[in-house]
């Protein structure tokens, strides 16, 4: 790649992660200079534009990110949850407690209970034994399903806004503004069924969102989003923790977990919170 | 591969994570300097090569943060270079930093040296 093009691929790649022109300007000029005075090839002083521009990101955000506040009131709380399908365990004993203003992270090895562990959180799912408190509305993201195929994503939106009891313009105005934070501009005349992988996904997320519930269950939400929608979903969830919500994310991506305020391992052995 | 000081640079890196803003502090304490420049003198002071994908987003950082403020100019008949200085806070900082600096470093060689000497 001659320097010319990675300084190309650098500005592209700012600006995807939303950064103002002014600002990626200023870093690729400096990045240009620097090439000129060291006569060093781009792809060694600096690495690949990706990871150049996400050090340069991420050196911005811890700033922009307003100082946390102290964690509110409980919103969920989970005790002692058990799950068993005949004579296989899936979940022993579990707990977790989440207060306004947290992120919870559950991660696990593949059948490890997470899932099924979220849908009891959400109610969707019993548990043999155990309770499940919620304090306030609920929104839930299930890793896949979750869409009606022959409904378009309006109808998605006012079928969620009206049991969170918003009018049907408000639902569909709140649904678009929610897809354009993820990129995703909803066509008016395609039904669910017709959508790709990833944009299902952005659609249980905007539904999940939609009205600004209390509490927050995501079960990986971003399967099948492309790099740049990946990174605009972890900036939503610092989004809502900072205005107050409680968040749990099933992930099994490791590369967020130093900024989130508790993990649950759910891997057999391991079952703790960790604050 | 291993530097002139024979620690190898994975460890050299390490070491370096947590102490280069306050090196870079400290470089321009003496005089404002622009990114390059600061690879030089840090090469110079026995640091090792720093790369300009680690220097700048340091540099970002202690700029987002106050502690240093940034400037465009005309280089000699070369290009235009982004020169940093120390704001007054960036001063206060880099007194402060160095001293606990200083004292952490002091514990670690007491230890060390304590290890190395006793029987």
């Amino acid at each position: 790649m001659t320097d010319e093009r990675w300084l190309h691929a650098l500005g592209q790649e700012l600006a995807r992660h939303r950064l103002t022109p002014d600002l990626t300007h200023h870093v690729v000029a400096e990045a240009a200079a620097h090439l000129r005075d060291s006569g060093q090839p781009a792809l060694r002083a600096f690495g690949t534009p990706q990871g150049y521009a996400a050090a340069v990101v991420e050196s911005l955000a811890s700033q922009h990110r307003p100082p946390r506040r102290p964690p509110g009131r409980v919103r969920l709380r989970a005790s002692q949850i058990t799950k068993r399908y005949g004579r296989r365990t899936v979940l022993g004993p579990t707990d977790l407690t989440v207060r306004a203003g947290e992120v919870a992270a559950i991660v696990g090895a593949n059948g490890c209970g997470k899932s099924t562990f979220l849908r009891i959180c959400a109610g969707l799912l019993s548990p043999d034994s155990g309770e499940v408190v919620v304090d306030g509305v609920l929104g839930y993201c299930p890793q896949n399903g979750g869409t009606y195929d022959f409904l378009l994503p309006e109808e998605h939106f006012v079928l969620v806004g009206a049991g969170r009891g918003l009018d049907r313009a408000r639902s569909r105005r709140l649904g678009r503004s929610g897809a354009a934070t993820l990129q995703w501009e909803p066509a008016r005349d395609t039904q669910a069924r017709h959508l790709s992988g990833g944009t299902r996904q952005k659609l249980n997320l905007v539904m999940a969102a939609l009205g600004d519930p209390d509490v927050l269950l995501l079960d990986e939400p971003y399967q099948g989003f492309d790099r740049g929608a990946y990174l605009d979903f972890w900036q939503h969830v610092w989004r809502w923790r900072d205005e107050g919500r409680a968040i749990v994310v099933v992930t099994h991506l490791l590369n967020q977990l130093d900024q989130v305020d508790q993990v649950l391992d759910l891997t057999p052995g391991t079952r703790e919170a960790a604050a | 591969m291993d530097g002139p000081d024979g620690v190898d640079q994975d460890r050299r890196g390490q070491w370096l994570r947590g102490v280069l803003d306050v090196c870079v502090l400290a470089l321009l304490a003496r005089h404002e300097s622009y990114g390059y420049e600061l690879t030089q003198a840090l090469d110079r002071a026995g640091l090792g090569q720093i790369q300009g994908g680690t220097l700048y987003p340091v540099l970002l950082r202690l700029q987002r943060t106050g502690l240093v403020a940034a400037h465009w100019r005309d280089g000699e008949g070369g290009p235009a270079r982004k020169y940093y200085r120390l704001t007054p806070s960036g001063e206060e900082a880099v007194r402060r930093l160095s001293r606990q600096w200083r004292a952490f470093a002091g514990r670690v060689d007491d230890l060390l040296l304590e290890e190395v000497t006793s029987p």
